[in-house]
């Protein structure tokens, strides 16, 4: 597909009822959006500003150059806030239909927190809903992928472990286009292109072994604990959560019940949450379970490098380094990686 | 697709008060609730909130009963409901049920269970049943210690209890008028009964008691494979997702809340 194609293709979209959101360049700078990142890690592709996710009206507001967007697309699959009913008095009501929207540009990185995602939510019928409206336009550039810290590079037999609907390649002057699901097939031949590969998706796990680097991080934190790392992190940790909201495989949340206006009125809502905050694990007469900021550290770490990898057999982490890029004591992923491995 | 927030209309159905902050309340349901001993239901009162509790009845009858503290929130409200007011319910939770099937207590296996405050909750279930799932051969012997002999859980029933092969054995935190029994926390009783022989310990309460208790019967000789003990831990789903109730590889909610000693001790902050 050629940049006209792809410009063909994006107003097609919209025609036939999809907004696009995607990864756009913004000049807001950097100060603006997060002045701490702007003090400790003054150093980004572009210089004055950054990329987000946006809605789009052509493919040429798209911003290709494979730099992860600042936040991810975590809120189109897991919402900050979203409403599992409505009550009023005694009775109950479903909350509204989801909208539609396709997401073009998502990094093989961030397609793997969707892996994660499909996991976790495979039993929900809120986010199975959601998942339905969305149409995925995974995106890479060949074959180095920025900002990664597992060196994933992109190469054509990852794309059968991961979860989309159409995929494009950059190759020199075009992109390379690939289906995932029958959704996608759809999508394309309506559109009228035929020049695309099916690859059919094999699950999130490569067949057979399991990654080394993986089992190495499981074991040290379950077999080998080294409980001064945490008492480290723990002394500089300020609590603040921002790894949490920008980190794409934090999903923890809590139910709450919102009053509305009228008495007796109101909703059921889940909302994102954090293992940092001092409530998460407060019980009604004021005990907490996870005492210190160290034990919250390593609950943090303990869940993304041994919960998850027990549950389903790959990393809670797609090593995009967007939880380093907003902490504000620079607290540095790959740097504690090392550390809970060397211990 | 089944959602596992919806919960069922249940109707209360009976009240009594048990303490002067616990009440226990029963619950009709349009459809069974299938539990065993050990599980527990998600009580949801909207503009409230939901919260955990182990049910506390015979698990034959079609009702739940509930004993519940007024600890907050949504308790406060439970507390303030009357007959026929409805909630919503939703559950069994829970897959560490007391491991009964484990052992063959028909033949062998007798239960020990060291019990403190709230904790005798969910144990009642297991008494009420226990000809059918222990046999009535079992011996079971009871130490329960709560503040004062007015916070004393189900007493005018622990008469009807000592016929069923039962030894209970009571202590309060602090001596008090017309208290001739025991008083001290739980673990004195250890110093003043035998525990019974080759037995399954249960231990249920707040998490303070667990450590010593655990020591109690370490020395006795129990293996870290046959002492069960239920963690408390906040919930919000119930169902494995959240990660509120998250205890190293283990999800509270999901995986337990009944354990093995063997499965939690090298588990930092565990209890
Ligand atoms: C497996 C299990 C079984 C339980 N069984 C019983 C029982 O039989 N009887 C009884 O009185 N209590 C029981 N509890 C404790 C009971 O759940 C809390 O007292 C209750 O959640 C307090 O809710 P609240 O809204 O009144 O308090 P608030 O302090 O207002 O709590 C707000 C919210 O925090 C969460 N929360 C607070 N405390 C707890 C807690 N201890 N456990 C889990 N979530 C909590 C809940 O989501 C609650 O709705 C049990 C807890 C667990 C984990
Ligand atoms: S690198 Fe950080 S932000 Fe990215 S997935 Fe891993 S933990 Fe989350
Ligand atoms: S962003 Fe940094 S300081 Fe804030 S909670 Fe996360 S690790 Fe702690
Ligand atoms: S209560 Fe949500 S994971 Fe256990």
């Amino acid at each position: 597909m050629t940049q006209g194609g792809l410009e063909k293709f994006v107003a097609y979209l919209r025609q036939n009822g999809w907004p696009i959101f995607g990864p756009v360049f913004s000049a807001e700078k950097t100060e603006e959006v997060s002045p701490f990142l702007a003090a400790h890690q003054p150093k980004s592709a572009h210089k004055d500003g950054q990329i987000y996710i946006k809605e789009i009206q052509k493919a040429e507001d798209l911003d290709l150059s494979g730099q992860l967007p600042f936040y991810s697309f975590k809120r189109f699959f897991v919402p900050e806030q979203e409403c599992l009913f409505q009550y009023e008095k005694e009775k109950l009501d479903q909350p509204e239909k989801e909208q539609k929207a396709a997401l073009l540009g998502m990094s093989i990185l961030d397609l793997k927190a969707v892996n994660l995602y499909d996991q976790v939510f495979e039993k929900d019928p809120y986010y199975q809903l959601r998942r339905r409206n969305l149409l995925i336009i995974g995106y890479s550039l060949t074959p180095e992928i920025q900002g990664n810290l597992f060196e994933i590079e992109y190469e054509e037999n990852i794309l059968e472990h991961l979860p989309f609907d159409i995929f494009l390649v950059k190759t020199d002057k075009a992109f390379k286009v690939f289906t995932g699901s029958i959704k996608g097939q759809r999508v394309l031949e309506d559109f009228g292109y035929k020049d695309y590969q099916h690859i059919q998706y094999s699950g999130p796990v490569k067949e057979g072994k399991l990654e080394e680097r993986m089992e190495r991080l499981r074991d040290r934190l379950k077999n080998h604990p080294n409980p001064q790392i945490w008492e480290e992190l723990g002394k500089i940790c300020i609590e603040c959560g921002k790894c949490t909201l920008a980190c794409p495989t934090c999903f923890c949340f809590r139910i709450d019940d919102k009053p509305a206006l009228k008495e007796g009125a109101g909703k059921r809502t889940r909302e994102w949450d954090s293992c940092f905050y001092q409530e998460f694990s407060e019980v009604a007469g004021g005990h907490k379970f996870l005492k210190t900021t160290a034990a919250r550290i390593l609950f943090w770490y303990y869940h993304k490098f041994a919960r998850i990898p027990d549950e389903f057999d790959f990393m809670g982490c797609v090593g995009c380094k967007r939880c380093a890029k907003v902490c504000p004591v620079g607290i540095n992923i790959e740097e504690v990686l090392k550390k809970i491995e060397n211990s | 697709m089944n959602n596992p927030y919806e919960s069922q209309s249940a109707r209360i159905s009976f009240i009594s008060r048990q303490t002067d902050n616990i009440k226990l309340f029963r619950f009709e349901l349009g459809k069974k609730i299938k539990y065993q001993p050990g599980q527990f239901v998600e009580l949801s009162l909207p503009g409230f909130g939901e919260a955990p509790f182990a049910p506390c009845g015979d698990a034959k009858e079609n009702y739940i009963e509930l004993c519940v503290r007024n600890a907050g929130k949504l308790t406060a409200k439970l507390h303030e409901m009357k007959v026929g007011d409805k909630v919503g319910l939703r559950g069994p939770f829970g897959n560490g049920v007391w491991p009964l099937n484990k052992y063959d207590f028909k033949k062998q296996k007798n239960l020990f269970i060291a019990v403190g405050g709230l904790g005798f909750v969910p144990l009642r279930t297991l008494i009420l049943g226990k000809d059918d799932l222990l046999g009535s051969g079992t011996k079971v012997q009871i130490f329960y210690g709560a503040k004062s002999p007015d916070d004393m859980l189900f007493r005018h029933e622990y008469d009807r209890w000592k016929k069923q092969n039962i030894q209970l054995e009571l202590t309060v935190d602090k001596e008090c008028v017309g208290w001739k029994g025991c008083t001290g926390l739980v673990t004195t009783l250890f110093d003043k009964h035998e525990v019974v022989q080759n037995s399954v310990a249960f231990i249920c309460g707040p998490p303070v008691m667990y450590r010593p208790i655990l020591e109690k019967l370490q020395k006795l000789g129990f293996a870290d494979e046959d002492i069960y003990l239920s963690l408390e831990r906040r919930m919000h789903c119930g169902i494995g997702v959240c990660q509120h109730c998250a205890v190293g590889p283990y999800y509270t909610c999901k995986d337990g809340p009944v354990f093995s000693w063997a499965q939690l001790k090298t588990i930092p902050e565990a209890i």
